[in-house]
């Protein structure tokens, strides 16, 4: 999910570096500074996840957990998707700085989405709590291979082609996703609830 | 109640598949031997670049030498004759995925010893080498750190 050095135009990384400023502006004011405690973990969580991969023909994918970290933190997730991301690119070589912003777009963007999608259903019953962990997961990764594919589409001209390459290979991390976002949203609506509040 | 809250955690791990590695940078790495080019194409030590364009160029960007990785991600072919430049070996894994390596001119007209493949094996294993665990603790350890200072930044801004 990582886009490359040297992959993308120039204006399409510049596009992506301030479409990702922008958000990461809000998601700044946005975050709330008496738990960003938890802004940290679920960032840390997403660095992490970058390590767990699977092998899919002949290229590679791996867990990403944008899905979790957009439906727990809103707008935050994109300040926290960005130093994740940052990190990932210097410390692990996974991406390239110059694509740093439009790999923020590819991967906080949908996050933020699924947030507004689908918190509405957590608390609701354990089984909605679940579904909506579940859709956050998997809508996540589908949408951000939508936007890997849009972003590549300026240099690769088939969008469509490109696109449900780039879906088909992560059908296997849209369910994991799933399952293990709807796993941990519900148990931590049971052990620790604050990183979740509820409007009832 | 403990008890299913323990085999939910428990569930939550096992669904993280067991083949996790090190790996998803993408890297291509180019050695010359014997009249040949070898090239290794992987996403790390354990998962291999399997069946990617392998596209050789000059400095001018004039395509050289055009081949495709095999199922270990390897890739081999004669050195070119009257190259008058360096050469790029760029491979495109797919996805957004690219990676190239440069070999110097005076590599290709070398008599390479024994020892320059052993160097060369050497700087290819550190390349493919995943993360530490120094630079993980230390990536979630800058995490946390700028989160304490975007607090502490916060509250002398409201105070």
């Amino acid at each position: 999910m990582h886009i490359s050095e040297g992959v993308l135009s120039g204006p399409v990384l510049a596009s992506g570096a301030v479409l990702a400023l922008a958000g990461t502006a809000i998601g700044l004011k946005k975050i709330d500074y008496d738990h960003i405690v938890h802004v940290s973990i679920l960032a840390s969580a997403f660095f992490v996840a970058s390590l767990i991969h699977v092998n899919i023909g002949p290229s590679s994918v791996h867990l990403i957990l944008n899905g979790i970290v957009g439906l727990l933190l809103g707008f935050a997730a994109i300040p926290a998707i960005l130093t994740a991301l940052l990190l990932q690119s210097v410390l692990f070589q996974y991406g390239g700085l110059t694509a740093l912003g439009v790999n923020v777009v590819v991967m906080a963007f949908p996050a933020v989405l699924v947030h507004y999608l689908f918190r509405p259903l957590l608390g609701k019953s354990p089984t909605l709590t679940f579904v909506g962990g579940f859709l956050a997961g998997m809508v996540s990764i589908m949408l951000s291979s939508l936007l890997l594919g849009l972003a590549l589409w300026f240099t690769d001209k088939n969008f469509f082609e490109t696109s449900l390459t780039i879906i088909i290979a992560h059908i296997p991390v849209m369910i994991i996703e799933g399952i293990v976002t709807g796993f941990c949203v519900s148990f931590l609506l049971k052990v620790y609830p604050e990183i979740i509040p509820v409007k009832k | 109640m403990k008890i299913k809250r323990i085999l939910m955690l428990a569930l939550i791990f096992a669904l993280i598949p067991a083949n996790h590695a090190f790996a998803h940078k993408v890297i291509v790495f180019a050695w010359v031997e014997q009249g040949y080019i070898h090239t290794e194409s992987s996403f790390g030590s354990k998962s291999k670049a399997k069946d990617c364009p392998i596209i050789v160029v000059d400095e001018n960007g004039r395509v050289i030498h055009k081949g495709r990785t095999d199922s270990k991600g390897n890739y081999s072919f004669k050195i070119p004759e009257k190259v008058e430049s360096d050469l790029i070996v760029n491979l495109d894994a797919g996805i957004g995925h690219k990676a190239q390596w440069r070999i110097p001119k005076q590599e290709l007209i070398k008599e390479h010893t024994t020892e320059d493949l052993k160097v060369a094996m050497k700087e290819k294993n550190a390349l493919e080498k995943g993360p530490s665990a120094f630079q993980i603790i230390g990536g979630i350890a800058i995490i946390f750190l700028l989160a304490f200072g975007a607090t502490v930044l916060k509250k002398r801004k409201k105070s």
